[in-house]
């Protein structure tokens, strides 16, 4: 998911009642192979998060943020502080949906859409489909999630770690620069990386050889043993009026999310059959 | 009036206040005592004795000055911007220094106006005046990410050794804060790049050292890393022996920051 609606996200997380929080809920907030510094991360959802207090009437300081771009690290907070809401990737979320009771809550809906496609991209014609890409190298951000790349975006038919040489980056600008050189034989990239690729200056053209099923934008995630369904409920009304409150639309423009939907828990259970089935 | 009329009047009130949204009203020097009767041709003429090094109540002096010139010949150098930016820069209470910098940026604008546009350093603090102004408020931030570029890349095609490479650090620094393409104009290979050439080119400035020791660091690999332990020392060492007045304090703080967030891989406080 974008890191930007990530951090929007994080802005929007709500106590579960009016009453004063004597101690801040922290939220975990996880952006596997980001660019993103954990403190200016930090710095920035904790400015939202005052928005968001004021906007809804809550306490100033209700809630307090942690931000990671590391799945290990993730994976040990959310252990760690057991936290009620959560915003991270959908591969963490099929990863620890079982061991910590999540629940999906709440969509970003980015250009109309609640989900996106992943894209391998290459050099035009120097390959043809994926099946060529054997042995040869593979960058990009979303590899810091190999086994979601495995079983989600390549549907469970090819182990990435197997069939490719993988060369993980934090920047996805960085691995188009090396595709571009010929240093890598191809980068997979997400929808807004795609969509940003036009604004970039290649030398060589490239094209898709690989394009995922439409797979769901993951936002919110819940502890469905933790908060109640009336707390879930309250909090996905909160986020469903962020984009229309005049503070909450500019972040929300800024960000260019045009709004959060409510979770239909039908869309992310093709994803969750994929997973437990994949290899 | 209609609906659409009182939306293109808000329109243009919003224009007219500024896009940037930075705080108008300017911090109070007019009632200053004991300032040294001076004129802002005088002022022109000194500016070089005007800096980091200059006292508090000399600065605000010369400000208040500089606000009530009216000459377009004055106002179309960088002065102005340049004494907010410094009172701004040592300024703790954040409304003050916010103030100061927005302050910084308007005279900056007044000097565009006044064909002040080849000018590197007129550019040079608007970039950094209004970096300053917006960097507590992420949105706004965000929001001035263009144009803040726009203004540094003039300022270093313009006057690249201004302020000890400041425009290779503060650009340097920005491509490496930035959120990264796509959603925004950070670049790790553009800030590595400029930051290595500004502690190249000005070995002197301590800030040169920590702000490419962020970079190096960011990268996290073992060389980089090491590296960043070794600027960063660099650094340090040349904030703690060198004069630099009154930006020695702020800069401390920057050098302690990092410091804070790098933990064991930078090395043990220097003793002062």
């Amino acid at each position: 998911m974008r890191k930007t609606c990530l951090i929007i996200i994080a802005s929007l997380l709500t106590p579960f009642t009016a009453n004063a929080t004597p101690k801040p809920e922290m939220i975990v907030v996880c952006y596997p192979g980001g660019a993103v510094n954990a403190k200016d991360a930090n710095v920035a959802m904790s400015s939202m998060l005052r928005v968001v207090e004021r906007v809804g009437q809550w306490q100033a300081n209700s809630f307090n943020s942690l931000f990671t771009v590391k799945s290990d690290e993730c994976r040990k907070q959310v252990a760690e502080k057991n936290p009620k809401f959560a915003i991270i990737s959908l591969g963490l979320y099929l990863e620890l949906r079982s061991q910590h009771n999540l629940v999906p809550v709440v969509q970003p809906k980015i250009k109309g859409r609640t989900s996106e496609r992943y894209r391998v991209m290459a050099q035009k014609d120097k390959y043809k489909s994926l099946d060529e890409l054997k042995g040869k190298t593979l960058g990009g951000t979303a590899l810091e999630e190999p086994s979601f790349i495995g079983k989600i975006v390549f549907a469970g038919k090819y182990d990435p770690a197997s069939f490719f040489v993988l060369k993980s980056s934090n920047q996805a600008i960085r691995a188009l620069r090396s595709l571009d050189k010929g240093e890598l034989d191809a980068v997979i990239l997400n929808e807004q990386q795609f969509g940003g690729l036009a604004s970039l200056q290649m030398k060589t053209p490239l094209e898709a050889i690989f394009t995922s099923e439409e797979i769901p934008l993951m936002g919110v995630v819940a502890n469905s043993t933790t908060t109640t369904a009336e707390e879930r409920a309250r909090f996905s009304k909160a986020l469903e009026g962020m984009c229309s409150d005049t503070e909450g639309k500019k972040l929300c423009d800024l960000f260019g999310v045009e709004s959060f939907v409510t979770v239909d828990a039908a869309v992310f259970e093709p994803m969750v059959k994929l997973w437990t089935e994949g290899k | 009036m209609s609906k659409a009329r009182l939306i293109l009047a808000a329109s243009i009130l919003a224009f007219l206040a500024g896009c940037t949204g930075l705080q108008r009203d300017h911090v109070q020097t007019d009632q200053l005592a004991g300032c040294p009767k001076q004129t802002a041709a005088a002022l022109v003429l000194e500016q070089n004795q005007l800096g980091p090094s200059s006292d508090t109540h000399t600065l605000s002096c010369a400000l208040t000055v500089l606000r009530d010139t009216k000459d377009p010949a004055i106002r179309r150098t960088a002065l102005g911007s340049r004494v907010c930016f410094h009172l701004a820069e040592r300024e703790t209470k954040q409304e003050n220094r916010e103030k100061l910098a927005a302050e910084g940026v308007r005279f900056a604008e007044a000097s565009l106006a006044q064909g002040g546009t080849n000018d590197g350093a007129v550019h040079y603090y608007l970039a950094v005046n209004l970096g300053l102004a917006v960097r507590e408020h992420p949105t706004q931030a965000v929001g001035n990410l263009g144009r803040l570029e726009a203004e540094m890349k003039q300022a270093l095609a313009l006057s690249p050794d201004l302020d000890d490479g400041g425009p290779l650090r503060v650009l340097g620094s920005l491509y490496l804060k930035a959120p990264a393409w796509p959603s925004g104009i950070g670049d790790r290979d553009k800030a590595l790049e400029l930051l290595e050439k500004a502690v190249k080119e000005h070995p002197g400035h301590p800030l040169n050292h920590l702000f490419y020791a962020q970079a190096l660091w960011e990268e996290g690999d073992e060389a980089s890393l090491s590296q960043s332990k070794a600027e960063f020392a660099l650094g340090q060492k040349l904030l703690s022996e060198g004069n630099w007045g009154y930006n020695k304090e702020p800069w401390k703080k920057e050098f302690d920051e990092f410091r804070q967030e790098c933990g064991e891989t930078c090395p043990a406080q220097q003793a002062q």
